[in-house]
């Protein structure tokens, strides 16, 4: 009796609970929704329309064909890899210098973060007009100077060229790395450089046992989204070079507009395809850190 | 009362006015916006004509050069193009592209009865294959067109110590007379000039344009006109090397500036401008013609203005290219630029009418001097005119160019050969030769193949 009487209750009970999951549900879903639908229209859409109109294997086969394509790609990894490196190992060369708190190191500060803070197609496009063979300020001092007639090819000497993008690409970004490893540093607490000094630790013992470690985790993570943009910048080389001289400088970034300026949407749409086995692993294991640092 | 019967009058005129309005009949027109602007001028003035002659309003849109080719592309390839169109790159780039796919109209109907009218020259590269009927027809309208001209700087010839009458004529001798000659006696004098403003950029059309002269004066046949590829034949392919040996010597012999190797389609005219090159090649005149217009532009000082008379009639001469190699003249590579009517226009029969009209020579020979000689006509009546042989010094030189005779560009019988220059295999043959050190016969293997690849 007096369980049946308790039965209506627990059974009432149970449906406010659920009707509150399910209100719960719902609501979520509600706040969610306009979320997801940026999300649909933003990502999903394009990406999903990108591979669709990437899935004309012809395409890939005349890709392949193009003698460009291979040259492209050897390019986008040495470019990747000499940008990069290059980039992070100045970056946290300069980041100790720049982790002083003296005055004229702060202005010193904000004259080099000039070349990130400044639009792209400007200084690139002086710096073309600075390496110009002819008319450049480097070739014209030296034939003024030296008498030299033919300086270096700065552009136009392939070699010379793909450095000069290589240049130009850390010249730009450099600043903005080294701002980053510059408040990675301010975060490490400096009693630990006091221990250490008492302790009789030297410079390169303070690096190696407290500034290493403490900004490793920023260093590796930087370093990969600092690759994902690498591998995206095209201003450097097509404003510079326009991939040039003879096409033989292309990277992946510039090579798809070159597909699409011939009017050949397909292939230019292939060759960016092509650059999703360098880039998916890259974001997967940089999502994996970042999910590992949220832990 | 009296102000509200009066906007109720108003609004009826409106309703009335804006209805007529929208019955009227429209026809779509792109065009290239001209680079001067007695072009535009004198187009307008033809829509105005036809306008009134047909009460049907033309909707006309100009465009930059390289926009107005990339908007009817994408017009194209979402059913929506305009019902006429002429960008002054749809013969290198999609004319007969479109033909073969059966996207423009044909305009045969239009152009026979006027044959007579124009060049037979000019004529023949707009009878084009189209892929789904199995034959050619007209597809487009021949409207003006363009030839390489070699264009100098007297007062620096003079400089180097020469005169107008120590430029050989025959090939060899001519390029270097120019590099070794001319570049050395300035050089002499401390100058840092070079002889020869040379396209060798891939993205630039100059260079295809210079390159394939440079090929047809040795003879070097690509295609024949059924579109086939013959230039791995023997002989074709030894003038090709021939060709490439010649156009990659100027550059490797330092008398080109070296960054023409990344030159863009106006670096060789700012070159010559800036006087660091004593001659270009270049397809049209507006080299000259640009001095033409600063001497008549009232923005400039009194100076000025007369600086560029004195630069275009006597410091600037356009001149012929030397005798083939062979000592027999040269013929020049025309390109002749298409206006089209698209299949998908909403009113391709209007769009027919207009360019009918537009063909007419008191319509069109106003709209094609309005260049200053840019572009050249491609109707007999108009070519023979006083503009062209008259006393301008530029003009008549053209002109005898145009007498001596023309061809066209491969993509006329192969439309596949637009991509083939978009891609520039000749620059990059060349480039093989400078950059690689890779030899003649080596990059013009390459060449082969790649454009078989292509356009085989």
């Amino acid at each position: 009796m007096t369980t049946a009487a308790m039965a209506p209750p627990a059974i009432a009970s149970s449906d406010a609970t659920s009707g509150q999951a399910r209100d719960r549900v719902f609501w979520g879903v509600l706040m969610l929704a306009p979320y997801l639908l940026v999300f649909a229209v933003m990502v999903v859409y394009p990406v999903a329309y990108g591979l669709w109109l990437g899935l004309n294997w012809q395409s890939y086969k005349a890709l392949f064909a193009d003698p460009i394509f291979v040259r492209t790609l050897v390019n986008t990894v040495v470019f990747l890899f000499i940008a990069v490196n290059l980039k992070f190992l100045m970056a946290l060369f300069l980041s100790g210098f720049f982790v002083q708190q003296r005055a004229w190191v702060r202005f010193m500060l904000v004259l080099f973060i000039l070349p990130w803070a400044v639009p792209s197609i400007p200084t690139i496009l002086s710096f073309r007009v600075m390496l110009n063979p002819e008319n450049g300020m480097i070739n014209q001092q030296l034939f003024h100077w030296f008498g030299i007639v033919e300086g270096p090819g700065w552009l136009t000497d392939p070699t010379l060229a793909f450095a000069s993008s290589i240049l130009v690409h850390i010249w730009k970004s450099l600043p903005f790395w080294t701002l980053i490893l510059v408040t990675g540093r301010l975060a490490i607490a400096q009693d630990l450089y006091e221990a250490a000094s008492v302790d009789g630790a030297n410079k390169w013992q303070q690096f190696r046992f407290i500034t290493w470690p403490s900004l490793a985790t920023l260093y590796v993570t930087s370093t990969l989204l600092s690759m994902i943009w690498t591998l995206g910048d095209f201003n450097s080389v097509y404003l510079l070079t326009g991939g040039g001289p003879g096409d033989l400088n292309h990277v992946l970034a510039t090579l798809g507009i070159r597909y699409m300026r011939n009017n050949n949407l397909d292939l230019g749409i292939a060759s960016i395809i092509c650059a999703m086995p360098l880039i998916l692993p890259m974001v997967w294991f940089m999502v994996k850190r970042l999910s590992k640092g949220a832990e | 009362m009296r102000s509200l019967a009066a906007g109720a009058a108003l609004a009826a005129i409106a309703a009335g006015w804006s209805g007529a309005a929208l019955a009227q009949e429209t026809v779509t027109v792109w065009f290239t916006k001209g680079f001067y602007k007695g072009e535009d001028d004198a187009l307008l003035a033809v829509v105005d004509k036809f306008q009134k002659a047909t009460g049907v309003k033309v909707d006309l849109s100009l465009y930059a050069t390289e926009d107005c080719v990339t908007k009817s592309v994408g017009a194209v390839q979402a059913g929506t193009p305009p019902d006429v169109g002429f960008c002054t790159t749809y013969d290198f780039r999609t004319t007969g592209q479109w033909a073969f796919e059966g996207k423009l109209e044909d305009v045969s109907d239009v152009l026979e009865p006027i044959k007579a009218q124009i060049q037979p020259q000019a004529l023949a590269t707009t009878l084009l294959m189209n892929d789904k009927t199995k034959k050619k027809a007209y597809y487009a309208f021949p409207v003006q067109q363009q030839m390489m001209h070699i264009t100098y700087w007297k007062d620096m010839l003079e400089e180097a110590g020469f005169k107008e009458s120590d430029i050989p004529k025959g090939w060899d001798g001519y390029w270097d007379f120019w590099c070794d000659k001319v570049q050395g006696a300035l050089r002499a004098k401390g100058k840092r000039i070079y002889a020869v403003g040379h396209p060798m950029g891939v993205a630039a059309s100059d260079t295809f344009y210079s390159f394939l002269t440079f090929a047809n004066a040795h003879n070097a046949k690509v295609v024949d006109e059924d579109g086939k590829i013959v230039l791995d034949q023997p002989a074709n392919k030894a003038a090709m090397v021939k060709a490439v040996k010649d156009y990659s010597n100027i550059s490797q012999r330092g008398c080109t500036p070296p960054s023409s190797v990344n030159w863009l389609d106006p670096d060789n005219n700012v070159a010559f401008h800036n006087r660091t090159t004593v001659l270009t090649h270049n397809a049209t005149i507006s080299i000259a013609a640009k001095h033409l217009d600063d001497m008549n532009n009232q923005a400039l000082t009194q100076e000025q203005r007369d600086q560029a008379k004195k630069n275009y009639y006597d410091n600037i001469r356009t001149a012929e290219f030397p005798n083939k190699p062979d000592g027999s003249p040269m013929t020049n590579l025309a390109a002749v630029k298409t206006a089209v009517v698209f299949a998908d226009g909403k009113n391709k029969k209007r769009g027919k009418e207009f360019m009918a009209f537009m063909m007419k020579d008191e319509n069109l020979r106003p709209f094609v001097e309005g260049s200053v000689g840019r572009w050249f006509p491609t109707t007999v009546e108009a070519a023979k005119a006083e503009f062209w042989t008259g006393a301008d010094p530029h003009r008549k030189i053209v002109y005898k160019q145009y007498t001596d005779g023309t061809t066209p560009f491969q993509f006329v019988y192969n439309y596949k050969f637009t991509t083939v220059n978009a891609e520039n295999v000749w620059a990059k043959a060349v480039n093989r030769v400078l950059v690689d050190k890779v030899t003649p016969e080596q990059a013009v293997d390459e060449m082969i193949a790649r454009i078989k690849q292509i356009a085989g």
